[in-house]
């Protein structure tokens, strides 16, 4: 077997087209894990009561399991959960009508959550109370106080740690691919498959999910910098 | 005007406030003495109930909160009518001097962004911090800190503003320049309950000294008296000990 390099870049310019659906499959987890951890780290630092032990055990859980095992127990189980409830309120409506990809973004959205709700639980904690309580004194709700001053201090502090999150979804959104969703390493096996060339293809979709990391990288290093610029300091 | 009538305030069966009873005029600047551990600070975080007291009624201006039974509406009209300065400054880290000032404004009071940030850039001028509005904490001493701190407390035009020891974290250099800031606003007639360890200051800036012992008021009234002609031997005592602590310092 010999090395083709020119085919390199022919794959390369292939695989582009199934790109969208690797960004896509990172972008919506990245926000739906968002959501999902500020809510869980929200719950859980503040012990919201009936609360907090769900979604101490949901955070167990994802973390003592694959990500993998996510996405085929949301793919193969919330069909019968659906299913289940629509016969149940006498709903005329199919499981069979959701687009797969929905399964994915939230099986991806799940596991995305209980990472991201760790870390922000981590920035949560180095926000000192004394803030909490100058905001309560301005007058501050307690949900005023923690979206205008706790968050974004915790977020700022857990940006590195959310990066690397996102950066997993890009490399985990290859999971897709075992449920047929067809983002750039399916489309990499399809191109490899066709032209008998699988180094080449598989050196491709590498070369491109390593520079939408460093981009990526990139990105969040510059943000770090413009949201940090309080921690500088001593200049006065 | 602001009423006190029975509070009182355990941790667990530690009681560390027993029936409080406090009357203060509008524009009186009051200051709270008394030993480490007397509860001056409790006394004062009650009052915006960043503590909860056990039992009492606290009046400021219109808003009477009967403690017991206190509610988020409640404790919420109060905060309004207060506001704080604490020892450690306690400012927005993320948050420019400008943007500390002016975020009650625009949160809690819902004014205009433009409103807001004359207002507060008033105030800092106010603490003579006006080339400082664009600073971050981290870029500030800590006398410039609370100074900022103090106009953060005094632009939301509040009944009533609570110190707590305000410049007890400064260093020595520092301590001066901030009591000279609140000096000035007391001349203006706003109120204020301070508590502190600074008696030369308590004394000719108070119109009203209270002087508290062991979760209890010892005796209080007018600075010239409680400082001149103490009627209870613990409050000598305390004086005797603190004014020889001070002339040490020296
Ligand atoms: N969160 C708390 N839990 C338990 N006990 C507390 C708590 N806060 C204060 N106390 C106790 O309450 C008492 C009064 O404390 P407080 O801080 O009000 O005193 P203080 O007069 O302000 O003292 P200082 O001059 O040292 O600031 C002390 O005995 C203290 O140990
Ligand atoms: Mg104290």
């Amino acid at each position: 077997m010999k090395l083709d390099p020119g085919f390199i870049y022919d794959a390369f310019l292939q695989l582009l087209s199934a790109l969208p659906m690797t960004l896509l499959l990172t972008g919506v987890p990245a926000a739906g894990g968002l959501l999902i951890g500020t809510g869980v780290a929200f719950i859980r630092h503040y012990r919201v009561r009936g609360l907090h032990l769900i979604v101490a055990g949901y955070v167990a859980f994802i973390r003592g399991t694959p990500a993998l095992m996510h996405l085929f127990l949301v793919y193969f189980g919330s069909p019968v959960i659906i299913d289940f409830f629509a016969r149940k309120l006498g709903l005329d409506f199919n499981s069979a009508s959701i687009p797969i990809l929905y399964y994915v973004f939230l099986a991806f959205s799940l596991t995305a959550g209980a990472y991201l709700s760790e870390f922000i639980r981590a920035g949560l904690l180095a926000v000192d109370k004394g803030q909490v309580e100058a905001a309560y004194a301005v007058g501050m709700t307690a949900l005023q106080a923690f979206r205008r001053i706790v968050l974004p201090q915790a977020l700022a502090v857990s940006l590195p740690n959310m990066t690397n999150v996102v950066i997993g979804l890009l490399h985990g959104s290859t999971l897709a691919f075992t449920v047929t969703v067809l983002e750039v390493f399916g489309k990499a096996n399809i191109v490899a498959n066709q032209n008998w060339k699988y180094f080449e293809a598989f050196i491709a979709a590498a070369i491109l999910y390593w520079g939408i990391t460093i981009l990526l990288e990139t990105a969040s290093a510059r943000l770090e910098k413009r949201i940090n610029r309080y921690h500088r300091g001593g200049v006065a | 005007m602001i009423q006190v009538r029975g509070l009182t305030k355990s941790y667990g069966k530690q009681k560390v406030l027993g029936h409080i009873d406090l009357q203060l005029q509008k524009g009186e600047v009051t200051a709270i003495l008394g030993p480490s551990g007397s509860g001056k600070t409790t006394l004062l975080r009650c009052l915006n109930f960043l503590e909860k007291p056990n039992a009492g009624e606290i009046a400021i201006g219109d808003v009477t909160v009967n403690c017991k039974g206190a509610g988020k509406r409640d404790i919420h009209k109060l905060r309004q009518k207060t506001a704080m300065v604490f020892q450690n400054y306690h400012l927005f880290k993320h948050k420019t001097a400008l943007e500390n000032v002016m975020e009650g404004l625009v949160v809690v009071q819902k004014l205009l962004k433009a409103d807001a940030r004359a207002r507060s850039q008033l105030m800092l001028d106010k603490v003579g911090l006006a080339d400082k509005q664009d600073a971050y904490p981290s870029q500030l001493s800590g006398g410039q800190q609370q100074r900022v701190g103090i106009a953060r407390a005094l632009a939301l035009n509040p009944e009533v503003v609570l110190f707590d020891e305000p410049t007890s974290a400064l260093d020595p250099e520092r301590v001066g320049e901030v009591l000279e800031v609140i000096r000035s606003i007391a001349r203006e007639g706003i109120t204020m309950i301070i508590v502190t360890h600074e008696m030369a200051f308590a004394r000719d800036v108070s119109n009203h000294v209270v002087f508290m012992d062991d979760g209890a008021i010892v005796e209080e009234g007018p600075p010239q008296e409680l400082f001149g002609s103490p009627k209870e031997e613990r409050t000598r005592q305390f004086l005797k000990r603190m004014t020889q602590e001070w002339s040490y310092t020296i």
